[in-house]
């Protein structure tokens, strides 16, 4: 942590939001598919969450650290085999885009229901 | 898995590496088809109708498959946390990741036995 560049601040990222997705990311996954039967999280089920900002939050807040925290470590995997540069470059420029477009999409879900 | 001069030898912790990296990949893609079907949720009968393909036993057993991959990733995370931040932690890596190991198994096995049992009851 001694470190002050953008690969020390990667590294902690990844450690402070991987911290807070084990708690987000395993609540999540046993409240849709453990308490609840994945059958049973319909759209009321959905309605009846989002009735509360507290569950729109959290919902929110794992959509944004999960989307950052995965495609901070595929930009991780793909400097280690993609050789070169230029073909790191678009490959992450594609696969940041999407990651992009399907946060706006996730948003909108959320704050639009 | 040693190759040219490469100094791994696949021992434990570069397994792990190798399942963080593969675990952490698979739940990537997952998020982000997941955040594409949630959007139906604004045409309530077009989400009820897609949300009942996931009672069916294929993906039934693919949310047994990210139950594993979930808690690998989350658990070796974890351990990397602890060898990173606890002097500690260094001396006992191997019996952190022996426990890592075991309670994916022990939960993920559990978990999956309670995803699979409506299947077995008879409701699809």
């Amino acid at each position: 942590m001694t470190g002050r560049g953008p690969e020390a601040r990667s590294w902690l990222f990844m450690r402070l939001s991987g911290l807070v997705l084990v708690v987000l990311a395993l609540l999540h996954f046993a409240l849709t598919h453990i308490v609840n039967d994945v059958v049973e999280t319909d759209f009321e089920f959905v309605a009846g969450r989002w009735a509360s900002p507290f569950w729109r939050t959290f919902d929110w807040l794992l959509l944004a650290l999960a989307l950052l925290h995965g495609l901070n470590g595929v930009r991780t995997i793909v400097g280690d085999y993609v050789a070169s540069r230029r073909a790191r470059a678009m490959l992450m420029a594609g696969i940041g885009g999407l990651s992009g477009a399907l946060f706006l999409l996730g948003t909108l879900t959320i704050v639009g229901f | 898995m040693r190759t040219g001069g490469s100094p791994y030898r696949g021992r434990g912790g570069q397994w792990a590496f190798v399942g963080h990296r593969v675990s952490g990949f698979l739940v990537f893609l997952f998020l982000l088809l997941h955040i594409v079907d949630v959007s139906l949720v604004r045409w309530p009968a077009v989400y009820d109708e897609v949300h009942r393909l996931y009672g069916n036993v294929l993906l039934r057993a693919f949310a047994v498959g990210l139950l594993f991959a979930l808690l690998f990733h989350a658990l070796n995370g974890l351990r990397i946390v602890a060898v990173d931040l606890l002097p500690r932690a260094v001396a006992v890596e191997r019996a952190l990741l022996r426990a890592v190991i075991a309670v994916t198994l022990v939960a993920g096995t559990a978990g999956g036995v309670v995803i699979m049992a409506p299947f077995f009851a008879g409701a699809r």
